[in-house]
């Protein structure tokens, strides 16, 4: 097990106030909370924040961590000294603000898993409702699909520790379901307590990024480069979609950033998205006497000031 | 032979409103919360009073980030639609990027 330096992890130094720990915490809360973050850890780094603040921001906890002294230092390996936490009295309750987060290793050594099973419920309780994010592709969303996902979920064992255990659920995927929305399994959530009906599994879909199109909302979006004179001339060109290559018809004169609308070929549903072809100009290197030739020679061709509009 | 049963879900937002309850249900949340929420114009349920509250399923996705927001970050329920109304917006700006390939 891996020593945390719970003050590293806030930023203060180990003779801060209750007040500045409290600073502290919400200062970086803010900054890595995962839902206004788009850092990669953020999740993580929330993660160890709260279970910082969780023993800092408890004199009870913090004497008895601060009791470990000083010479750690984080990542070094370490065992809780027997009886370390001697003397102290736990009042328990609080120890983090999610019931059921999965706290570090460390964390458990020290302080134990109580305090997290939640409210002992009495009886016909209906089971908690739980949450996940799935991937899927966007073909999926287009045709339908049938998958197996796995989910990670924490639960009380024997011992009343919490465990991850992981479930397969086979799940089918509604043509038309869009990133955002949210999936209803009913009766896969938590199980009932004393005869209660089990809770819901929601699970809110995402898609994997795909190298070509992008969803937003029904629309998706697609880059299709043309070259020079297929722009200016117009021409007809073929274009991926999500449902096989299409024939697209370039108006002549288009410009960089033009979005050419192929109505209902979006996510299918009432009423289907729209594609977009989001118009880039490619430019021929001039890599060939032959090619630096047809650049003059369009350079002497036009009377083409691009950056007319720049002077005064 | 082994057949798998693949699980029917419903797509919360096109196809299930939520009641009060069924909505404090499927977020773990205290009912008193939603009401000061739906107070704030952070939840914008059809329906005239509390019992006949239906909400779709963006609800769901509000709910489930006010909750985190005043959990985690102890904002206050006014805090809480100031941040998911300015969380909106950056969704908005992100997606106008993504349409552009950014």
């Amino acid at each position: 097990m891996k020593f945390k330096d719970y003050y590293e992890i806030l930023g203060v130094p180990r003779s801060a106030t209750q007040d500045d720990i409290k600073r502290a915490y919400r200062k970086l809360a803010r900054k890595y909370h995962p839902d206004v973050s788009k850092l990669a850890d953020a999740e993580m780094r929330f993660k160890e924040l709260g279970e910082a603040n969780a023993v800092l921001k408890d004199p009870e906890k913090r004497a008895a961590y601060d009791q470990m002294g000083s010479q750690w230092k984080t990542g070094q390996e370490f065992q809780p000294p027997p009886g370390w936490d001697t003397g102290f009295e736990f009042t328990g309750g609080d120890f983090g603000a999610d019931p059921g987060a999965d706290h570090s290793d460390f964390f458990e050594a020290l302080f134990g898993s109580q305090g997290r099973a939640g409210p002992r419920a009495t009886r016909h309780v209906q089971g908690r409702d739980h949450h996940a994010k799935v991937l899927i592709d966007l073909a999926d969303a287009y045709h339908g699909a049938q998958r197996s996902i796995s989910l990670r979920m924490p639960a009380l064992d024997a011992q009343g520790r919490v465990t991850l255990q992981e479930r397969r659920l086979d799940v089918s995927i509604p043509k038309g379901v869009r990133a955002g929305q949210h999936l209803r399994l009913a009766g896969q959530g938590g199980p009932g307590l004393d005869g209660g009906a089990a809770g819901d599994l929601y699970l809110e879909i995402a898609f994997s990024p795909h190298p070509q199109f992008r969803a937003d909302g029904r629309d998706v979006y697609l880059d299709l480069p043309l070259a020079p004179w297929e722009a200016a001339l117009g021409a007809s060109v073929t274009a991926p979609t999500p449902d096989g290559p299409v024939q697209l018809t370039i108006p002549p004169n288009s410009v960089a950033g033009r979005q050419l609308r192929m109505k209902g070929r979006g996510i299918p549903g009432t009423p289907p998205g729209d594609l977009y072809a989001v118009l880039t100009i490619a430019l021929p290197p001039a890599d060939s006497d032959g090619a630096r030739k047809t650049y003059r020679a369009m350079a002497m061709a036009f009377d083409f000031n691009p950056r007319s509009h720049l002077e005064g | 032979m082994n057949q798998i049963t693949y699980i029917q879900g419903l797509v919360v937002e096109e196809t299930v409103h939520l009641t009060l309850m069924e909505l404090c249900q499927a977020c773990s949340a205290e009912e008193e919360h939603v009401l000061t929420w739906v107070f704030e114009g952070v939840l914008e349920p059809i329906g005239e009073s509390p019992l006949d509250w239906r909400f779709g399923g963006e609800s769901l996705r509000r709910a489930r980030l006010a909750l985190r927001l005043s959990r985690d970050l102890e904002v206050n329920p006014p805090g809480v639609a100031l941040a998911l109304d300015l969380l909106d917006e950056i969704a908005a700006l992100r997606a106008q990027l993504l349409r552009r390939g950014k």
